[in-house]
């Protein structure tokens, strides 16, 4: 049996399931038929999904939500609280990566904001910066803690047969919001739906088509500000955003 | 100087503490109680008022990565990096000139022993807790750091030898290890790369053994470090 576009069907594990991009993303797996098994540390929403209450910086339970799954996609996040952020964005990733290795799981997809890669020091300089620029956070809570996560992922890839993808956004809009058209946008933008289909190719690449175990992409619309650049996540994941935001980045 | 020593618990904490404390005011703290410790502060280093003030008026903080062994591993990477956080993020705000991270030379463990490492190349630290809590403690220096907050100087340290113990390759004995720290306590390291300026320095500190693993130029250099001769 394989999805609709001829891949492997799996059971995908995805912690943080009940967040804001959370719902894009199964929306857009469920489609390709995949298994799914949502954690959340929130109560269930209305789902035909298997779902258990997990809370992701739980070690034992993090391993024991990852049996029997072929892939963890983590979505899990926690922004302004300093121990959560440490408890979820960092330690969590751990938990993540040392259920995957505990399992045999062979494929994680982890997310982040951009800045866990090109913070302030890069945003405030530079320009085209990519995603395989090293990693310079900077301290704000949110970036750093996912940032320790990120690398906590390159080291276990580069100790343990696994690959990681890790997605990275920013800005999200819905396509019929047009509060703040003609004002410019944030130069890391992207539609819920166009960032949830990146989660597609993410989960069905051939692993040895990676040009390592542990590579990131830059998610968001085609805009021509320059600042940033997605050719990464166009070339290798085949992903190609449908939206360019232009009615925010255009005058009126 | 006012020294903050962290991990009262430790040897060379208490080692560190009797040795600097005949030319410096030195205070030592842990998260747990530490019996016999001289001019103890009990600290969670936690997000509130009591890191500031565990901090304050302190010249050089000297921070240990090593890790409780006796805590779940849930609790040593909170140790590595939140704490680690909570420390430098207290110090920033009050201002304290330097932190001394005290790393292990088993960050750069998975590189061949027959390649001249040294503090150019890129850590190689495996997944066991141990080791990846001292390069994740150094990732959150790094970043206080590169934000000028505070001048922070990485001592990578080799294997400790106790009481006439085996030295292995990259053995560290206690003598060095407190001369590394005296040094870095005062050393003008601020000059980067081509004449910038850096607040961000790692050197590799182990003794001068047959067949030592690591290369100490960088520190004999920069902080002028000299391993007693074995």
């Amino acid at each position: 049996m394989s999805t609709p576009q001829g891949n492997k069907y799996m059971n995908v594990l995805i912690l943080g399931a009940n967040g804001q991009l959370g719902p894009h993303v199964i929306r857009a797996l469920e489609n390709d038929g995949h298994t799914l098994r949502l954690t959340d540390i929130n109560d269930p929403p209305d789902t035909p999904h298997e779902y258990f209450k997990l809370d992701a910086g739980d070690l034992d339970g993090v391993i024991a939500a990852a049996e029997g799954m072929d892939t963890i996609i983590n979505l899990s996040v926690l922004r302004p609280h300093r121990q959560i952020a440490f408890d979820v964005n960092a330690r969590g990733t751990y938990n993540a990566m040392a259920a995957a290795v505990h399992h045999g799981i062979k494929r994680v997809i982890n997310t982040g904001p951009h800045f866990t890669i090109a913070g302030p020091t890069y945003e405030n300089n530079d320009h085209l910066i990519g995603p395989d620029v090293p990693t310079q956070s900077g301290t704000l809570l949110y970036a750093i803690t996912k940032s320790l996560g990120q690398e906590v992922c390159r080291i276990f890839t580069e100790n343990h047969d696994i690959h990681v993808l890790t997605l990275l956004f920013y800005n999200f809009w819905f396509p019929d919001d047009h509060s703040a058209d003609g004002h410019d946008v944030t130069p890391f933008s992207v539609t819920w739906q166009d960032s949830a289909e990146a989660f597609r190719p993410a989960l069905s690449i051939d692993l040895e088509e990676l040009p390592s175990k542990c590579e990131t992409f830059f998610i968001f619309a085609d805009m021509p500000h320059q600042k940033f650049t997605n050719e990464k996540a166009k070339r290798i994941l085949g992903w190609q955003p449908t939206n360019t935001l232009a009615h925010r980045w255009t005058k009126m | 100087m006012n020294i903050l020593i962290t991990s009262a618990s430790k040897r060379l904490a208490r080692h560190l503490a009797a040795e600097l404390n005949a030319e410096h005011d030195v205070r030592l703290t842990d998260r747990e109680d530490a019996p016999g410790a001289q001019s103890f502060t009990l600290c969670d280093l936690n997000h509130d008022e009591a890191t500031n003030e565990l901090v304050r008026g302190i010249d050089v903080v000297v921070h240990f990565g090593e890790l409780d062994s006796s805590l779940s591993v849930s609790g040593q990477l909170d140790d590595a990096m939140r704490c680690t956080y909570n420390l430098l993020w207290a110090a920033s705000e009050e201002k304290i000139p330097r932190l001394i991270y005290l790393n292990s030379l088993s960050v750069m463990g998975r590189h061949d022993e027959s390649y001249a490492v040294t503090e150019r190349w890129k850590p190689a630290p495996t997944t066991e807790t141990s080791v990846l809590g001292y390069h994740l403690g150094e990732f959150v220096c790094r970043e206080f750091a590169r934000e000028n907050k505070i001048d922070v100087i990485s001592l990578r340290l080799g294997e400790l030898v106790w009481d006439h113990g085996e030295a292995s390759s990259s053995a560290l004995y206690p003598e060095d290890a407190v001369q590394a720290v005296q040094k870095a306590l005062i050393a003008e390291v601020s000059d980067g790369y081509a004449g910038s300026s850096s607040n961000w320095n790692v050197f590799h500190i182990q003794s001068a053994v047959p067949n030592a693993r690591f290369l100490t130029a960088a520190a004999e250099q920069g902080l002028g470090y000299q391993p007693s001769p074995r």
